[in-house]
Formats: C-alpha cells, structure tokens, sequence
C-alpha cells in the first residue's frame, strides 16, 4: 500500500474549486505548474521509453553506464521519435469524446468504476459516462470487443488473454489500473464448516467466475500447495458470480472463490461461511481491472486519461477508510450492485460476519490501488503458463509491458496528487513462496503440480 | 348447461389457486428453525433474520410477493439509472425485441416458405439444412451473433429472429406444399394468373398452417427473449430477472415470471384471435 | 354429325414406367370425335384410365402420346374454353357461393367491373336455384348445393366445352336424381357439349347422347359406341317406361358385367379399327346395328 503513504496532497481537494485542472490550489499556482509540468511528461515519456526497451533496470544500467547517457538518448530517439511521443501525451488534454459506457459486472472489485458515477468522479473530469451493469464476464468482453463498451471492468487476466488471444480473436488490449487488491474469499457451503483443511477437499466442487481469473489461479493455487490437484482431485467450473450463492444453496457446488458481495452474500443468507480471505494466500493480489482496448487508448487519448483519471482517483478515494459507509450506499442500490447495503458494507469496512457465528474485523479485507504492477502480469502468465492456458514460449516482460500500462498509471498517480511506485516491476510472496519476475520460467517449473 | 359449466370450471379454477397459495403460504411459515437460540446480537445485526437464526434465509410468502408485485404494477415506468428501470419498461424493451425479431422472420420466413413449397424440387434441397437448422437451440447463436454482428441489442434481436423463423418457415412451406390439389386444378382450369393464384388461392388455402406456425413461433420467441435478456443483460425483462438473481430477490422473480406469463399468454390469445380470422371450414 | 367435331381425341396413349423396367399402358390408340352440343358419356370400371381422360382434355395432365384438337388446335394446358366440374366439389372453402363463381368469372373477363361481374355470377346462381345463398360459405351448403355451385362457376365462365368426372357420384340417391334433371335441363337450354365421365348406367342413359364404352385396363381401348335411342326430351321419372330402356340398360350392363373384361378375346381374329369402333343402337324392335362409319 505504498502508493497511498500520503494520499492526497494538502493542495488538492476533491471537489477542488482552484485552479482549471483541478491540481493547484489556484489558478496562479496552476501556470506556475505548467513550465513544470511540461518537463516532467518529457522525463515520464522518455522514462517510458526507456523503460520499454530495457524492461529489466540492471540492463538499462549497464547500457546507459557502458554508451553514456547522451549517446543512449541519441541511439534510443533514432529508434523511437520522443519528441512526437512527448507531444502526444502534452496535446491529450480534451476529450474527444464525452458520452461514454463502461460496462462492469455487479461485484465489489468495480466500486471505483461504479462510485466514480454516483458520485461525480466522471463529472468532474468533464466526462458524461454511463455505466452499465453486465451479465457476465464473456459479455462483457464481447461487447467490449464489439466497442459497445468504451472501457470495462475487467478481471486482470482478462486483457492478457484477449492480447494474446486466449479464448478469443488476439486484440490489443491494456489494462491502465488495477481496481483493488485482495477483496475475494474462500466460500464454502454450511455442511462443510468441519472441513477446514484443503487437503480434505478430495471431490469437491467449487466455482469460479471466469477461467481466466484470479479467482482461478488463487483457488488452483490453495489447493496445489495443500497437495490437491485442481484438475484431477476436484471439479472447478466457471459459475457466473450471481449464480454462484443459488448453486451453494441447491447443493450444485461445495465452495467457491468468488468476488465479493458474493461471499458475504451468502453469509448473509445463511448458505456458506468464509473459510478465508484471498488475502491470506496472496496478501495484495490485484482482482479487477479496468480495460479498453489498445485503439481507443491511441485514437482517443484525451478521453482515455480522463477516464483513467476519474478511476484512478475514485480508487484513491475508496482507499480510505472513512469512506468506505459512504461508498456502500452509494453502489449498493439496484441500479449498481442491487444488494442490501449491509452486505456491501460489511465487505467494504470488512467488519463481517463470517458465517460460523463470529464477527470478524480485516479492514484491508479489500483494498484498492491502482498500480498495475507488471510483476502481476507476470505472475498471472506464470499461473496460465501453469495451468496449460497457454502453450509454448511465453515473452512475459513484453507482454505484461504492453498490456499492463504502469507508466500511464503513475503518471496520472502522480497528478491526482498520489504517490506511485519508483518502478514498475516488484517481487511478493504467494503463499510464503518467493515470486522473482525476472525468473518466471522457473517460477513456472518450480511447482510440484502443474500442466506444463 | 354451458354457462353452469363455466361456473363450475371457474368455481373449481379459484378452489385451486386457493389450494396452491395456501399451500404456499403453509410452506413458507417461519418455522421454529433449528433454534440456535442466544445468537450474538452483533452477528445477527450483519446478516438475514433466517440467517441468524442459523437457518438459510427463507422463500417469500405469497403476502410478501403481492405486496411486491403491487409495488411494481403501481410504478411500472420509473427510470432510476441506466441500470434500475420500472417493470413497465423493461416488459416494453422485451416486447419491443420480440415483435421487431418476429416481424422480420416473418417477412423472410413467409415469401421464403411459399417459393420452397411452391417447388418440391428447392423443397427437397432445402429440407437437411432447415432440419439441421431446426433443433439448435435459439440461445446457441448468441455467441456467434455476438461475435459477427459485434452488437449486444441487434444479436438479441437476431436470436429472436432465427428463433421464431423456423416453425414459421416449415409451417408456410407445408401449407403451400399441401394445398389440395383440387384447388389447385381450379385455379388452373380457370386460368388464373400466377399472382391471383397466389393470394387468392394458394395464400388462403395455406393460411390456418401458416397462422399455426406464427402462433408457434411468438410463442418460442417470448421464451426465447427472458433467456437472451439474461444473457447479454442491459435492458428487458429477462435483465430484470437476473438482476433480481442477483440479489436473490426471490419475490420480485415470482413477479417478473407472473409477468413474464400474462404477456405471453396475451400474445398467443392475439395470435389466436388472428388465426380465427383466416380460418375455414370444409 | 358430318361436321368438323368441336374436340377430337386422337391416337391418346398413356404409359407408366413399371417397377423394375418396362411400362404398363393404361390406354393407347384412343380416337373419339366430340360434336358441338353433344353430350358423350364415358363409362368404364376404375382403372381404365377414364379420369386421366377427362384431365388431359381439361388440360390438367399429359399423355405419353397423342393429342387432343379443340377447334383444329391442339391444346396445350387448360383453358376456360373447356370448364371442369370436379368429383368433389372442389370449392374454395374460405370463399362465398359468389366468391367461388366470381373467382372464375373475372378470370375469364378481366376486362369487366366488379359489378358486372356481379350481376353475371347472379344470373348463374339464379339458374342452379341458389339463390338467397349467395353469401354462404361451402360449409354452409349441403352436398348437392355446393355442387350446384360447382356447376354455376362451370357454366359462368360460358366455356365452349364442360368436362364432367362423376360430378353426382358423392350425392345421395335423391339428390343426384333432381341435380341430373337440373343439369340435362341446362345443358339443352345452352346447347353445351359435354363430356362426363361416369360407372352409373343410369345416369348416363338419362343424359348422355353417346356412351363411349371402355374395356377394363391396362391397355384399355374404347369397345364400342352405343347412340342413346331414348327420346331427347327424356325425363328420369318415366324414362324407364320406354320400349328402348330395357335393351339399352341391359347391352350397357352386359358390357360393364362380362364384356369389358373379354372384349379382348371377342376381337380376337377380328379387325378392329381403333379409329372406328363399333356403334351399337340398343332398341326393342330388332334392328341392325348403324353403319360405324356414319358416326365420323
């Protein structure tokens, strides 16, 4: 959670009457922030760059120390025209468009994306956006695909796999922000409450959302290290998350890993129990992302980092604790997430009731950060690299810098006033296992239980 | 004898759906439950009043879905968000679907039907891939329609159209092909030209078959939309009933399906009255 | 009788392929002149390919080879010059009395108003004692009205020639007896030429002028040709008092009995000219037979 050490600058209000981009206290502050400003897009672009050509630091380091740093600015703007890419990103400050649709599946993971309506984060970046709840997560790739959707919510497998054209046509896709972090749980059905160790879980049936989810990875995950193989010892299907309670409760399945308000749901209607939070086996797995495909990032790009903008500051917004009631009733009506309230709030403050009778207290149950790290990239090609989704050699660091778009997002971190990672790569543990990566081969052939 | 008749078949129609409410309401007292008794207040506060009682939260009793039902018939057009529309309205977005579908498989099925059964030869060539054709469930195209026409309200509307075309289609085919030959050697005798033959002889003759398969079809193409609608979502009522899914809001389903029933029974009672009109006697 | 004949059948044949290679002939090498206001019967057990007959001259079905003339031309499909009133009644259910006639009527004159059309139509079904029914639908009529109708959308269209396939043959016995006395009545007023295709005997003696008697098929052949010697203002009720009743009905029951299934071996080592069958005139005082060629 580094990212919101300090969360909002003491200059920027949300609702800021100051200056026209909404950064500086005043107006007067704001053209003293131009000349600034325009330095630091050239330092964030040919960061970029510079970044997209030595995705691993010790290799830029090495080159810029064995050339020099004025050759390699030479070497790199014959291959790549920074001046026009620092334009690009300094022209981009209208919309060129204003009427929007997001689509987003009714879950806890999209709050930014739906708060950011009733609550005026659109609005205030100039945008009129509509967002549209959606059936299920094919849905709304295909009318994402379809440009129905301009942007959507997305699980964060899910650009990766239309980029590379898993389980569908390969379209450029990017994912510019992560939704949240952690915020998914282990469900299972009330006649199980004695079956506490996985390893008691042979001939199970549990649901997904999505097979390309990291409800999928994390649940395949939990099972391989307690020694269950996913594939073999239980049935794991993908349910539709509004589903998902209706088939634990007709006995069709015995658990899932579902999104939230799904967990609490089923709490709250006295059919499961959380048997644990995902951030117990991941502490900080990304869940949810919000997408658009590669060409309306290009074509429309003002519109795009306004867009992102609105998210990326909702998301800093949910971030905050005191927040969280507010957000609850804001999303909880029917024309969003169409649950009781106390049910989304219990997800969001995560004081909840755990299904066994207990009241539990995890305010970080989920949180939200907008940082798409492509270390998750990474890891989530790891896992379908694992898990046979794809096949034969994998570029993990371009095609989790292509897709997961870390520069933009810290950039725009950095203007909404938030403080972004220096870089874009990190290393984390899943469940206490080291995670390398710039190692993600044998990360892959590390695992006991696999289908590669 | 008639009317004392449909006294009695009224008299025994309200004795059953008296039976079935109050069997209804029988199963869905609150029982005494497995009465887990001192249960911490603050767990009971997060969760269902079942829910606390360490029950699974119970079906709606039939008080509670009138009471829901009359609050929907008393607003049915209210629009609160893209997302949150009145009954009303999202019955008309189905409606509305349906009847452009079925209007266009009508306008295809219809003429296309009459040139296959006017010839036996595209008749006989035509028949494996309308049998083929025939049996795919409706709701099978909806990933294809989603993929190739790249539009979540044209692909229902494509769903609706394959799906109301066959019965439409075979039904016009067999009419026309199984006109009597009689009438047929009348209108030749008489020299009527090809165009009188076809709306005067051959259309009215085929008729009953054809208003059978129409009646079919709107039939399939009602079902057909609650599915689709749940599919893609957005608008209709089938979006309605998937979003009340979501929410497990087993009374408002029981009144979208209560709904969902009265407009399509009022659709084929429309169709039925249609069929009247061409029907003849011999 | 020496005129140029209104229709002539000529060298009529009709082939099926057999199951397993060769053909059946049905009939082959049928000659039958008709003359303008004439009423020829032609009778003949099922099979022998009577109907296929009527529909060749009604132009609804092609013979395997032959042709028939109508006015020195060979047809070449149906026409409203040759009227058909069908077995059943083969009324358009969904269409009134007026409808029915109306239908045939404006396809032989596109040309008039709907009025007139009308008021013509009206004249028909006045004639067939319909009237008052008008707008009544076939289901509405009993038998032997909707063959009157039948027989008004025949007439309606004023066709040169009516071609009749046992129009009465579903009525009951009473019905038919009064509908037989209505249509001779009409067919000598408008002094049609008919050809009816009947197996009721007495029907043909009450109506017919000629009766064309056909052998028993395959490779059925007209026998012979019996004149009607009944005189022509014949009435059912008393025809069966006439000296020549008799010996007509029983040299036309003695054909339909035994002699059409061996007419075959009675021509045996006789010529027989199929252009020129027998003709026979049955009466009670011995007589010889006509000189065959004076029919042509």
């Amino acid at each position: 959670m580094t990212t919101f050490k300090d969360p909002f600058d003491a200059r920027y209000r949300l609702n800021s009457r100051g200056c026209s981009c909404g950064q500086h206290g005043s107006e007067a502050e704001h053209v003293q922030a131009q000349a600034s400003e325009d330095a630091r897009t050239t330092r964030v672009v040919e960061g970029a760059v510079m970044r997209a050509l030595f995705p691993h630091d010790a290799t830029r380091r090495a080159f810029l120390s064995a050339v020099g740093a004025g050759t390699a600015f030479a070497a790199v703007n014959a291959l790549f025209p920074l001046a026009s890419a620092t334009e690009a990103f300094a022209q981009a400050a209208k919309p060129e468009k204003t009427d929007l649709k997001v689509g987003f599946i009714p879950i806890t993971c999209a709050t930014p994306i739906i708060m950011a309506k009733p609550m005026g984060f659109y609005e205030k970046q100039g945008l009129n956006v509509e967002v549209v709840k959606t059936a299920g997560w094919a849905v709304i790739r295909d009318k994402a695909i379809n440009k129905e959707y301009d942007a959507a919510h997305m699980l964060s497998p899910m650009p990766l796999a239309i980029s590379m054209g898993v389980g569908s046509n390969p379209i450029p896709w990017t994912m510019p922000a992560v939704e949240n972090v952690n915020g998914q749980a282990i469900t299972l059905a009330v006649k199980h409450k004695d079956k506490r160790d996985p390893k008691d879980w042979k001939g199970m049936k549990f649901a997904v959302p999505f097979d390309y989810s990291m409800h999928n990875y994390l649940l395949r995950y939990y099972l391989a290290e307690a020694g269950i193989d996913p594939d073999r010892d239980v049935q794991i299907r993908a349910v539709p998350p509004p589903e998902m309670v209706a088939n634990l409760r007709a006995d069709n399945i015995d658990g899932f890993l579902a999104p939230d308000p799904v967990n609490q749901r089923a709490v709250y209607d006295g059919v499961g129990f959380i048997h644990i939070l995902s951030k117990e086996i991941w502490d900080g797995h990304p869940c949810c992302a919000f997408s658009a495909s590669k060409q309306f990032v290009t074509e429309m790009p003002g519109t795009y980092q306004a867009l992102l903008k609105a998210i990326i500051e909702a998301t800093a917004f949910a971030q905050k604790a005191e927040n969280r009631k507010e957000i609850a009733a804001a999303i909880a009506p029917t024309n969003y997430l169409n649950q009781p309230q106390t049910v989304v709030e219990q997800v969001l403050t995560g004081t909840y009731a755990d299904g066994l009778g207990g009241v539990k207290k995890d305010p970080n149950r989920i949180a939200f950060d907008p940082f798409p790290w492509e270390s998750f990239a990474v890891w989530i090609l790891t896992q379908m690299k694992r898990w046979g989704q794809i096949k034969g050699d994998v570029d993990y660091a371009k095609v989790a810098n292509d897709v997961f778009l870390a520069t933009d997002a810290k950039r725009l971190m950095a203007e909404a006033g938030l403080m972004p990672p220096e870089t874009t790569t990190k290393t984390f543990s899943v469940m206490g296992k080291p995670f390398d990566p710039t190692k993600p081969d044998e990360y892959v052939a590390s695992f006991a239980i696999k289908r590669s | 004898m008639a009317s004392s008749l449909s006294l009695r078949a009224g008299l025994l129609s309200v004795l059953i759906f008296a039976a079935f409410v109050g069997a209804w309401q029988w199963a869905t007292l609150p029982g005494a439950g497995p009465g887990g008794g001192a249960v911490d207040p603050e767990y009971a506060a997060l969760v269902s009043g079942a829910a606390a009682q360490g029950a699974k939260s119970a079906f709606p009793t039939p008080a509670d879905v009138a009471a829901t039902l009359w609050g929907h018939l008393k607003d049915p057009f209210y629009v609160r968000g893209a997302n949150d529309q009145g009954v009303g309205i999202q019955l008309a977005y189905s409606l509305g679907r349906v009847l452009v579908g079925y209007l266009l498989a009508a306008a295809v099925a219809i003429p296309l039907g009459f040139l296959i059964g006017m010839s036996p030869l595209t008749y006989k060539a035509l028949d494996p891939f309308i049998q083929i054709l025939k049996p795919i469930s409706p709701l099978a195209w909806m990933p294809l329609a989603l993929y190739t026409i790249k539009d979540s309200g044209v692909s229902a509307i494509f769903v609706i159209f394959i799906c109301s075309l066959w019965p439409m289609l075979i039904n016009t085919a067999f009419g026309v092909a199984s006109v009597r030959k009689e009438w047929l050697n009348v209108a030749a005798t008489l020299e009527v030209g090809a165009f009188r033959k076809a709306f005067l002889v051959i259309l009215p003759a085929a008729a009953p078959t054809i208003m059978t398969g129409m009646r079919i079809s709107i039939g399939i193409a009602w079902l057909v939309i609650v599915a689709a609608e749940m599919l893609v979502g957005g608008t209709g009522i089938g979006y309605f009933v998937w979003n009340e899914w979501n929410n497990l809001s087993i009374g408002n389903i029981i009144t979208a399906i209560l709904l969902i029933g009265l407009v399509g029974m009022a659709l084929d009672l429309a169709l039925a009255r249609a069929a009247r009109l061409v029907a003849y006697r011999e | 009788m020496t005129d140029k004949p209104l229709i002539s059948i000529e060298a009529l044949a009709r082939r099926y392929p057999k199951r397993g290679g060769g053909e059946t002939t049905v009939f082959e090498d049928l000659w039958l002149p008709i003359q303008k206001g004439e009423f020829v019967c032609l009778i003949g057990h099922s099979g022998c390919g009577k109907t296929t007959i009527l529909n060749v001259l009604a132009g609804l079905d092609q013979p395997s080879s032959g042709s028939v003339i109508v006015d020195g031309r060979e047809i070449s499909g149906p026409s409203l010059d040759r009227a058909v009133i069908f077995q059943g009644h083969s009324l358009l259910p969904w269409m009134t009395v007026l409808g029915n006639i109306a239908l045939a009527v404006s396809s032989r004159r596109p040309e008039w108003s709907r009025e007139t059309v009308r008021a013509h139509c009206q004249r028909y079904v006045d004639l067939v004692h319909l009237s008052g029914s008008e707008h009544k639908k076939p289901a509405e009529l009993s038998g032997g009205m909707k063959q009157r109708v039948g027989i008004a959308r025949a007439l309606a269209i004023e066709p040169k020639m009516l071609l009749m396939d046992e129009p009465f043959s579903a009525l009951d016995a009473l019905t038919r007896g009064s509908l037989q006395e209505e249509a001779r009545r009409i067919c000598r007023e408008t002094g049609q030429t008919v050809f009816m295709i009947t197996h009721d005997i007495d029907e043909a003696m009450l109506l017919a002028d000629r009766i064309v008697l056909m052998t028993n098929g395959p490779q059925a052949k007209i026998a012979e040709i019996v004149e009607n010697p009944l005189p022509r203002d014949r009435l059912a009720a008393s025809m069966h008092r006439h000296a020549d009743y008799y010996p007509l009905r029983n040299h036309l029951l003695e054909f339909l009995v035994t002699r059409s299934k061996s007419f075959a071996s009675e021509i045996e080592g006789r010529p027989y000219d199929p252009r020129k069958p027998a003709v026979v005139r049955p009466r009670a005082t011995a007589e010889d037979p006509l000189p065959a060629a004076a029919s042509i």
